[in-house]
């Protein structure tokens, strides 16, 4: 069977709560969705562009900051936020999520349907393990993640 | 009435890490011109103090996150040597295989992402691609190819797992292999796209001279990337890559956190450009023809030229691999045990990176545990030079506008493609 959903887990996980996104990528991955591939791409979002390229849905589990209270989950598209990021355009070391989706809308190759999970962070300081709140939460994120999954196929 | 340049070029845009121009000037009398490099060393040296031998390769994989299979391939050489451990010479060419596809990658993206909008005149790729829709298109799908390449050989885009000292944990199939061969003869009209368009485009390439010192790997009959001794377009006599310290010469300077370094000037040159012009003459004939197109001959001493350089090795690369896959395909694939006794020693590995000659040097005693590490970075090599072409450059432009001389300055760095958090060891995370 092709793959026609990619689930992408962005993050640093060597900054606690930032490495949220690829540390749930790990473990959705050890789980049985047909039809899904997926990846830890870290910070690269130029890796992004490549791994969305040509599917028909694309997820993306990631840290953000939504105004919401530590440990909280949702689920947006691209089109229900506006990136108040500053970016210095410096090198590719630098990621913008955002800018890489409209850059794959303008290639003509971005997929139909784009889902993004935010966790809001407690504790982006240094460490290589999330903080107790969001630990004791992933088998909730996991739960709303496989609904999501599962409900497309 | 007194005319005054003032350039505090800071954190320069479209490089890998963070570097400075300095340019001050009144009534065309220069007053201080100054490459400055502030970022804060990372210690790989010191982290690898006390490691075992076998999680050498995967640290200092992460020194760069586009050229990590050039350390990964450094390090293990420079185990094998230490432990006087020998490969065969079907591992040999699957590791020359994979370096070609880390330069598609890491040269595309110079020239098509960091480059091409100074040469088509927007502030970055993404504007081009409603200017440009083709050729950015061309360029996404090399640097796509690239990174499937690079994950059929080294188990993944970045970061190599499957490169082991003594040999490779996993060969791709001949299926695979007879898979990459049909991409890569696919990709030459597009190479030939991307060479076109640069072409037409080479007149806005600023035409400076300077003579200049340039240091690569040689190898008799070959233009090396993966083997060879150290030559110099100063002087007819190379040296071993064992005794590369007498070659690099580092040292410290004021202006800048990165080392730089001197062989038989005040500076040299390490990359696209000292590699072709020491090396041309061995160049593969789609490779030559795209040298001729764009004039580049082994005397060229204009440093934006590097990336025509880059452009050329792409093609050469190209057509090197697909004559590296029908050997192997022709001899077989055989699978091979990874057998490996550690032992105390010292050993150097080198190749040539994208940016340019990188040296590793380890030293490891009886239990393979390493006692010391020397890593030796294309950039720092380029640090000085980029000085030397700045104080000779500025001079002749100081009657241009403020706005002009900063940007010739800018494609000036650019060209070198510096990779300058590598070459001062900075860990660059931005939070999300």
């Amino acid at each position: 069977m092709m793959n026609k959903t990619v689930v992408i887990g962005l993050g640093n996980p060597l900054l606690t709560d930032e490495g949220i996104g690829v540390c749930l990528v790990e473990e959705l991955a050890k789980l049985e969705f047909p039809g899904v591939v997926f990846h830890d791409l870290g910070t690269s979002c130029a890796r992004v562009l490549h791994a969305i390229a040509g599917m028909e849905k694309a997820v993306f589990i990631d840290c953000a900051f939504m105004g919401e209270a530590p440990g909280v989950i949702r689920s947006f598209t691209p089109d229900d936020v506006k990136s108040v990021k500053k970016l210095g355009h410096f090198s590719l070391h630098e990621g913008d999520l955002l800018g890489t989706i409209e850059l794959s809308s303008r290639l003509g190759e971005c997929p139909k349907e784009l889902l993004i999970f935010g966790i809001q962070p407690l504790d982006l300081s240094q460490g290589q393990s999330l903080s107790p709140l969001l630990a004791g939460k992933l088998e909730e994120y996991i739960k709303v993640i496989s609904a999501e999954l599962n409900r497309t196929y | 009435m007194s005319k005054k340049i003032n350039i505090e070029a800071r954190h320069i845009t479209r490089v890998e890490g963070h570097g400075t121009i300095i340019v001050k000037a009144e009534d065309g009398i220069l007053q201080q011109v100054e490459w400055q490099v502030p970022e804060a060393p990372r210690f790989f040296e010191a982290m690898l103090r006390g490691r075992s031998w076998q999680d050498v390769q995967s640290l200092v994989s992460r020194v760069c996150g586009i050229c990590s299979i050039s350390h990964s391939l450094a390090a293990i050489k420079g185990i094998e040597a230490a432990m006087n451990i020998q490969v065969s010479e079907q591992t040999r060419k699957f590791r020359l295989l994979a370096h070609y596809s880390e330069y598609l990658q890491s040269h595309i993206l110079h020239i098509g992402y960091l480059v091409a909008p100074d040469l088509l005149g927007a502030k970055s790729v993404v504007p081009l691609v409603e200017t440009h829709f083709d050729v950015v298109k061309t360029v996404i799908k090399l640097h796509r190819i690239a990174n499937a390449w690079s994950d059929l050989l080294a188990g993944r885009t970045t970061h190599p797992i499957t490169f082991k000292p003594g040999g490779f944990s996993k060969f791709p199939s001949e299926a695979e292999l007879k898979e990459l061969k049909t991409t890569l003869e696919n990709i030459v009209p597009d190479l030939e796209a991307v060479a076109g368009v640069i072409l037409s485009l080479a007149g806005k390439i600023p035409n400076f001279q300077r003579d200049t010192e340039y240091v690569a790997l040689v190898e008799p009959g070959a233009y090396p990337f993966y083997d060879g001794r150290i030559a110099s377009t100063d002087t007819q006599d190379t040296v071993a890559v064992s005794e590369f310290e007498s070659v690099v010469n580092e040292y410290v300077v004021g202006q800048s956190t990165a080392k730089w370094a001197r062989w038989h000037r005040d500076s040299y040159a390490v990359g696209a450009l000292a590699r072709f012009n020491l090396n041309s003459g061995y160049l593969l004939p789609m490779a030559a023809k795209t040298a001729k197109m764009f004039g580049l001959d082994s005397k060229c001493t204009n440093p934006y030229m590097n990336t025509i350089a880059q452009l050329v090795e792409v093609v050469q690369i190209v057509e090197s691999s697909l004559q590296l896959i029908e050997e192997l395909l022709t001899a077989g694939i055989k699978q091979e045990t990874l057998k490996v006794t550690p032992q105390a020693g010292v050993g150097v590995g080198c190749v040539e990176a994208p940016r340019g000659i990188l040296f590793h040097r380890y030293a490891f005693d009886e239990h393979g545990n390493c006692t010391s590490a020397n890593l030796s970075i294309p950039t720092n090599q380029n640090h000085g030079n980029i000085q030397k072409d700045l104080e000779a450059l500025v001079p002749q432009i100081l009657d241009r506008s403020q706005d002009e001389i900063r940007l010739l300055l800018e494609m000036l760095v650019r060209a070198y493609d510096p990779c300058i958090s590598c070459s001062t060891h900075f860990l660059d995370v931005k939070f999300v």
